[in-house]
């Protein structure tokens, strides 16, 4: 739609004036369906461990780790409540796209999101983690909270507990932004700023700009359960503030693995898109 | 007397809560990029070959391909690391390298009887005094034990020794077992210096390669 009106900058002009011609927005893409028959079955199995109380620290802070690690499993589209033909995010959101973020994801389902920086063994990027097949840890210390991932290139992440909230001055442009954190009660509340605009928000394709700015909320309900609120201001990709939801399951024991994604990395060359036309 | 008894449980406390050093913080290593140049190294005749040809081929460096440097060596290249001391292992968090990290167990578990051949290793540590030894197994063998390309094989057995000097520095040493590379063990150190305040930066060694 773009390129035409560039073509034809008159018909533009006329269709604003008039308020006729306009192109209708193109459909947002629909889901491609499961990568193969059967996936992610496993994903939500209901876990064995009765869930007891959310735990808490000696100075009454909320407990976000123990002896186990947070295990999202696969929720591809943060915007939608299945995707792939499994559980997604909790929540249907209608996102406020603009054009640009609207066609690039329509392009990434279309192609099958060949072109994805994780797969290339670049950094998840924040919120996609949370809603990402990768298993992770969080380590509270009086002034931060380190997360350690086992995906990408084993990654870690450190957001700042500051309770005024001030981000350095001039941030350089990260994949994991500035991350600045305080407790709202039980609530651990994450001021992120500062991003490249090159990490997508999830698997299928939603896009950031570099002028993202996100308010995260991690909860832990009960010892089991970690709730999760985000909300993304982007004015460079859409229209007005949306906030997506996710639930993440502790799995009790469980323990991180060296996973080294750039180890013999030879996946994304072949990755080619879609060509069941 | 009730003072007393009070300051005295309040010490004990104290103690409990912080039994051994804190070194939580960001440290910054020397640069060593040849740690043989200390000492003879005990080189197996083929171990010296390959450290020849590794000399003579830098392009060969896997951390030229944002792989992960591996253990000592990421505590010879000068990039700010970050320790963190939580209850049951300490984690080391690496600015530079593959912006990886690392574990180091502490709540007395063993090896693994057949561990993953892992680029950073399975570490289990403890205190001697004041010093925190950990000792390391399960290597791969694609890592270089330094920037001059020094190899090791699968067998590596790595004792670091980390012991705070002052408020700002670290002493360093590091014994390399590899019965599969070198005839006997050896040792090698390095010194750290404490960066306060400091902050580690994101720094993603594939931005400058993929492209």
């Amino acid at each position: 739609m773009m390129s035409r009106m560039a073509r034809f900058p008159g018909i533009l002009c006329l269709g604003v004036v008039c308020g006729l011609a306009q192109q209708p927005n193109p459909k947002l893409a629909k889901d491609p369906g499961p990568f193969l028959p059967g996936f992610g079955a496993e994903q939500d199995r209901v876990p064995k461990t009765v869930a007891g109380p959310a735990p808490h620290l000696v100075d009454g802070r909320p407990d976000f780790g123990g002896n186990g690690a947070w295990f999202p499993g696969f929720n591809g589209n943060i915007a939608e409540t299945k995707w792939k033909g499994i559980k997604s995010a909790d929540r249907h959101v209608d996102v406020p796209f603009l054009p640009w973020t609207l066609k690039t994801f329509n392009e990434r389902v279309e192609n099958l999101s060949k072109d994805d920086p994780e797969a290339r063994c670049l950094p998840v990027g924040v919120p996609r983690f949370m809603f990402d097949p990768y298993p992770f840890q969080m380590i509270q210390t009086a002034d931060q909270v380190i997360f350690v991932f086992e995906g990408d290139n084993y990654l870690w992440r450190i957001v700042q507990i500051d309770p005024q909230g001030k981000h350095a001055n001039d941030l350089k442009p990260t994949w994991l932004g500035d991350a600045v954190g305080h407790y709202e009660g039980d609530t651990l509340v994450v001021d992120v700023t500062g991003f490249n605009g090159l990490a997508w928000l999830d698997q299928a394709g939603h896009a950031t700009s570099d002028k993202l700015h996100l308010t995260e909320r991690y909860t832990r309900t009960d010892s089991m359960t970690l709730k999760y609120e985000v909300t993304i201001d982007d004015p460079g990709a859409y229209s007005k503030p949306w906030t997506a939801y996710n639930t993440v399951r502790w799995r009790p024991g469980m323990e991180l693995m060296e996973n080294i994604c750039q180890e013999d990395e030879k996946s994304s060359r072949h990755m080619i898109g879609n060509v069941k036309k | 007397m009730k003072w007393c008894c009070l300051i005295i449980i309040l010490a004990a406390l104290r103690i409990d809560a912080q039994p051994h050093p804190d070194f939580s913080g960001v440290w910054l290593p020397g640069a060593v990029a040849d740690i043989g140049l200390e000492g003879a190294v005990p080189f197996q005749p083929w171990a010296r070959t390959k450290f020849q040809e590794n000399s003579a081929a830098k392009q060969n460096d896997l951390d030229l391909r944002c792989l992960p440097p591996g253990v000592p060596r990421i505590s010879f290249q000068a990039r700010p690391f970050e320790i963190v001391q939580s209850s049951n292992r300490l984690l080391f968090l690496y600015e530079g390298g593959a912006h990886v990290w690392r574990q180091v167990w502490m709540d007395g578990r063993s090896h693994p009887q057949d561990p993953n051949p892992d680029w950073l290793g399975h570490s289990i540590g403890h205190w001697e005094g004041d010093t925190l030894v950990v000792d390391s197994v399960g290597f791969n063998d694609k890592t270089w034990l330094d920037d001059a390309g020094h190899p090791h094989t699968e067998q590596l057995h790595v004792i670091e020794k980390y012991t705070r000097t002052g408020p700002l520095a670290m002493k360093y040493e590091v014994v390399i077992d590899d019965p599969g590379a070198y005839t006997h063990s050896w040792t090698v150190g390095n010194s750290l210096s404490f960066l306060a305040g400091g902050r580690l930066e994101e720094d993603i060694c594939l931005d400058k390669i993929s492209k």
